[in-house]
Order: structure tokens, then sequence, then C-alpha cells
């Protein structure tokens, strides 16, 4: 542990929370009931409502699974969801769902929406997930998270157009709208595209305005995974997002940018490594954070895996949860 | 006329029968001689619907494996077999770790493949997982650099393919589904692991290449020190074929062209591969043109792997007597 001086006394409360997915099957037979009623459903052996019925309960399992475990904030699992893409694509008006396509770097794959047209939001997308997360879960503990305009429309068939861009600004814009006043305090947007992109995509601050302008009370933070921000860091931090949340494994190249300009803003540090099923010692995981304290500001940030843990195994996944309360805890004791 | 010849890509259905005996083997019910009996049972069966549809160059079937990936990281001394995560969707596998020194004991494929070859003529392609869909597909918690795991993979991939060549493989199919998963980074690398599989091993390699952005890859994919790249053609009706109207597809090199789409019921019509087979042949002449599904025929029920191979064959055989006038 580096030795502590009065410039770490910030971390004394630092926080713990997630980025999103978790596993929503494990391998026991029972851990699996997601799985078969969805193969159910598809066979049409079982109703929407019954489906439902399953994904609630795994959904407000998984939240009981984080909070336990420690994690100050927790979220839904995005157990309902199909892929982070065509969750969103599929309820906005507009879009066509096509093919399969390789979810950035990884193993997993998204059903690339096409725009055909005006993109328009019609109902609330995620709202019903964060009020079934949030009846499991002091309502403060869990944060909602929805996609950002710029990745949606990156991972679309059109690509990052100015109209696609300003349609998506406008009609995700209206979910921030209904989650803030459904009563979500924190709401997440999803960027991960951002890491691929060289600069920020033009008027993308206009675009965050539109997208922000009806958030009320609700505080923002902008999270971005699966590679690097430090060439972006100026930009991302003159956005009115209350949060960056950033990916320090992946992306371990955006401490050495940290290092040369810290920030004022708080952070959501993604220090844990999500993708791979090594367990950190909860030393060595201190040790990552502590050394961020002269970077930004501690005592209003959290400490968080790098990126959702759906790619690992649930066994791994709740390991990696004591690891990340673990290691919050050390660092507050470090500063103690 | 020689060219055209037809393969398939690996893996073929499970009888019922096989599928039920595995699920009661994975519960205890069933013990290893009685399932091994039952999965050479269905490899003869393979083999006989190869011989009866007048395929060129068989394939066992895969009737022991259940993933391409798990089936050899349970065989690796340094790997752990895995528990599930999702791929999409609905979907899920088990994805085994890397948790110390790479190594290669003793053969893991060649009992098998001995078998199938001993109920045929016709040469019987070895089938392997190729090194970096075996890193990529696995989480690493040994190496933790991505080159050393994959070229530490390509050294135990290269025995196992040594292995089968000196029990008389003269084709072996080295499977490569994730190398397009980080073309700008890794290509140098994936390029560099098949050369440590090949190197010195008599037998013509292939590799086939699936799912995800292969135009990202092409010219790239033909330095891949192989004889053949089997590429999915009919599920974007071919379409694909265009990549090489800008750069000529590789003149030392065979293209497996895949004419039947793997993830659709529907039995193609028989002028729609005949078709596909004459627009190919705009590039690559019949010798170096080989006639194969788009992948793996394991998502299809074993009637529609006779149905659509035997309309495979039958493509061939119009465009072959075209050919010879």
């Amino acid at each position: 542990m580096p030795r502590i001086g009065p410039r770490f006394l910030g971390a004394s409360h630092l926080q713990t929370t997630v980025v999103g997915s978790y596993p929503r099957v494990s391998d026991t037979p029972e851990g699996q009931r997601l799985r078969r009623a969805i193969a159910r459903w598809e066979r049409k052996e079982l109703s929407d409502g019954d489906l439902r019925k399953v994904q609630v309960d795994v959904l407000q399992e998984v939240v009981r699974e984080q909070a336990g475990a420690g994690v100050d904030l927790v979220s839904d699992g995005q157990v309902t969801w199909h892929d982070p893409v065509s969750h969103f694509a599929a309820k906005l008006e507009g879009f066509e769902i096509g093919g399969l396509l390789r979810y950035f770097d990884t193993n997993t794959y998204y059903r690339q929406p096409k725009a055909r047209g005006k993109v328009r939001w019609v109902n609330p997308i995620t709202v019903d997930d964060w009020v079934a997360a949030s009846s499991a879960a002091p309502s403060s503990a869990v944060k909602a998270v929805i996609i950002g305009p710029y990745t949606l429309a990156s991972l679309s068939a059109n690509g990052p157009t100015h109209d696609l861009l300003w349609d998506l600004a406008v009609a995700l814009g209206n979910e921030v709208n209904t989650l803030a006043h459904s009563g979500a305090p924190r709401i997440q947007i999803d960027e991960p595209a951002l890491t691929r992109a060289k600069s920020l995509p033009k008027e993308y601050d206009e675009i965050v305005d539109t997208l922000l302008e009806a958030r009320g009370r609700a505080e923002v933070t902008l999270f971005t995974c699966f590679g690097g921000v430090g060439h972006l860091l100026e930009d991302l931090e003159a956005l009115p997002f209350d949060y960056l949340g950033l990916d320090l494994v992946q992306g371990a190249s955006t401490l050495e940018a940290l290092r040369k300009r810290p920030l004022e803003k708080p952070v959501i540090a993604g220090l844990l490594d999500a993708r791979n099923t090594r367990i950190e010692a909860p030393r060595e995981v201190a040790k990552r954070a502590l050394a961020l304290a002269d970077s930004v500001p501690m005592d209003r940030s959290w400490l968080s895996p790098s990126n959702g843990l759906e790619f690992l195994p649930r066994t791994k996944a709740r390991e990696k949860l004591r690891v990340l309360v673990s290691a919050a805890k050390l660092v507050r004791e470090a500063v103690a | 006329m020689k060219g055209l010849l037809t393969t398939t890509v690996g893996s073929f259905a499970k009888p019922d029968y096989l599928q039920k005996a595995r699920n009661r083997h994975a519960a205890g019910k069933v013990t290893d001689a009685e399932l091994a009996a039952l999965t050479r049972q269905a490899t003869k069966e393979v083999v006989e619907m190869q011989e009866a549809l007048r395929i060129d160059i068989f394939v066992h079937g895969e009737m022991e494996r259940g993933d391409m990936v798990a089936h050899f990281a349970e065989a690796i001394p340094g790997m752990r077999t895995g528990e599930l995560v999702r791929s999409y969707g609905n979907r899920y596998y088990h994805k085994p770790a890397i948790v110390g020194e790479l190594a290669w004991e003793a053969p893991i494929t060649v009992d098998m493949w001995r078998y199938a070859q001993s109920l045929t003529k016709r040469p019987m392609k070895g089938m392997l997982t190729g090194p970096y869909t075996m890193v990529e597909w696995s989480f690493d918690e040994h190496y933790g650099s991505r080159k050393e795991a994959v070229l530490g993979m390509a050294k135990v991939v290269h025995k196992e393919a040594a292995a089968l060549a000196k029990a008389g493989a003269r084709y072996i199919q080295v499977d490569e589904p994730a190398v397009h998963t980080r073309p700008e980074e890794d290509f140098d690398l994936a390029v560099k692991a098949m050369e440590v599989v090949t190197k010195g091993v008599d037998a013509e390699f292939h590799t086939h290449i699936c799912y995800g952005d292969v135009p990202k890859i092409y010219p790239g994919m033909l330095r891949l020190p192989v004889k053949q790249i089997h590429l999915a053609f009919k599920n974007t009706n071919f379409d694909l074929l265009k990549l090489f109207e800008k750069v000529p597809f590789d003149e030392a090199k065979e293209l497996g062209l895949g004419v039947l789409d793997v993830h659709s019921h529907l039995v193609e019509p028989v002028k729609e591969v005949r078709d596909g087979i004459r627009k190919a042949l705009k590039h690559v002449p019949p010798e170096r043109l080989w006639i194969e599904p788009d992948c793996g025929l394991k998502t299809r029920t074993p009637e529609e792997v006779r149905a659509k191979l035997a309309v495979m064959v039958a493509a061939r055989d119009a465009v072959r007597k075209e050919l010879a006038g």
C-alpha cells in the first residue's frame, strides 16, 4: 500500500457501484430458469405475462445478490435485454432490426438496427425494469442505465449520421425524462463507442444538452468502456454530466492522460477487470485506486468493475463483487 | 473432369439417441463405454450418409464434441473447463479458462479420426480448432498477454496436427471463426500462429472463417499459410464474392465456397446453388474451387442435412456437366 498523505483524505468516502449487466443464469438447474422460460416462450408454451414473471424474479434476485455483496449502487443486471443495442432500437419507432454482429471485441453479438426514416420515442423502455429492481433494494441504491445516442447510431447500419444522432438525442432524452420523473435518482448513459472515436462527434455537446434537458434532479453519468478515452478527457469533462465512467482496465491508457491532466469531475473508476475470470486481490485493486487520488476527486468518486459483469460466469461475477467491496473498504481504512 | 470437389465444414447433427445419451451421461446415468459405443455408431452413420451422397472429402461429424473450444479445453493441460456465459439472446456456452502453461501430452482427436477413416476409402479430414479462436473464446488467467497465449496455444495445435498427419490424415482443417475479432490489432498474430501450427506438417491445411466482419480481413486473410480458405457465401446470397472484384483471390490457394445456409430450415433449390457456383467460377477456376455448406451442420436436423447436401451435390454435378460441355 502506498504511503498515505493528506491528499488521500478524500478517499474516506469511496463507494462502490457496478456498470450494468450481470450474468442472468448460473450453472445450477435453478439458476437456468430464465433460459428455460425463454425457450418455452419461443415455442409458445409460455405466455408473455408468465415470461415476465420469471424475468422479474431473476432481475430481483440479481439486485439482491449485488446489494447483498455490499455494493452501494446496483443495477437491474439488464436481465431482460436481448443485447444492449436492439433492446432500445426495437422499442423506438423507425428502426428495423437485422442480423447479428459482434459487440465490440467481445464474444457476444447484437442484432443490428437500421433506421428506416425518422426515429421516435413512443413508450418507456427501461422504466418497468427500474421499478422492479427498486422494489428489491432501496430505490436510492438502484441506477437506471440506457444506451447513448452516439453508440446506438454507430452500431446501427446507418452509422452516426447527423439526422440519426439528433433523432436519438430527442428520443433517448424522452427516456431520461421518464426515468427521472419515475423517481430514478441516478441515470447512466452508456457510450462505449466513444472509445473508438478520434474526437467527440460534431455537435455532441448540443446533443448531450438535448439528451439531458429533462433530467430533473437525477444525477447522470457518462460511461465509456472497451477502451481508453485519454484523448477525449478534456472534452468529456466539459459535458454536463455529473460523473465520468472510465474503463481503466481495457482502457488503461486513460490512466496516463489522467496523470497529466487531473479531473475536477468525479469518476466511476472501472479498475476491476470485468472480462477476465482471474480474481484480483483486493489489495491490488485498492492500490490502483489509491494511485488515482492525485488525478480525480476521490471523495465523490466510485469504484467499479471495468464494464458489465455479464461476460463472466455467475460464480466469478459474485467473487468480483466481493473483491470490489473489500478493495473499497481497504481504501477507506488506509485513509482513516 | 477434375475440380469442384465437395466436402463439409465439420459438425453434423447429432441423432436423437446420441443427444439423449449425452444428457444422461452428464447426469451419470450412462457409462463412458456406453456413450462411446453410441458415439461410434452415430459416426458410422455420418460416414454412410456421405458415401450415399457421393461427397468427395469426408468429415467424421464431431459426434464426440459438444463445443468446438470446450472439447479441446477438456484435454489440454493448462486449461480448466468453464461455466456458462451468454453469447447472445438465449444462447450460452461453457467458456473455459487458461490457468497454467499450455502443453500437449497425447493426441486428442487421432483415435476418432482413425476410427472414422477405417470406415471409408475416401479421405477423412482432421478437424481442429485454431489457436486464435481457442484463446479468444477462453479466459486467460495465466499468460496476461494475448500474444503469448495464442503462440502457446499454436504449439499445442501444431502437435495435434502433426499427430493427425502421422496417423495418415491428408487434409487438416483448422477452424478460426474468431480470427476477425480485432483485425487491426491482432491479424499478424493470427497469421504467425497459423505458421506455427502448419510448419513442417505434411498435410493440406484448410481454414474455415465465419461469423462477423469477414470483409475487414480481406485481402489480409490471404496471408494465412493454408492451402484452402473456406467462407460462408450462401447467407449473403453470394454478395461476398464482390470482395474478389477489387483484389482477386490468391492463385495459389483454393477457395471453399459455402453454398448452403446452415441457419435456415429451408432446403435450397438446386438452381440457387448452381447459380452461386457459376458466379464463383468467374473468380476462381474449378480446380481451386471446393463446394461446401456455409458452416457446420450441427444446427440442422439429420433430415435437413441429408436434403441440403443432396442439393449441393446435384448442383455441383450440374455445373460439372456444363463445364464438360
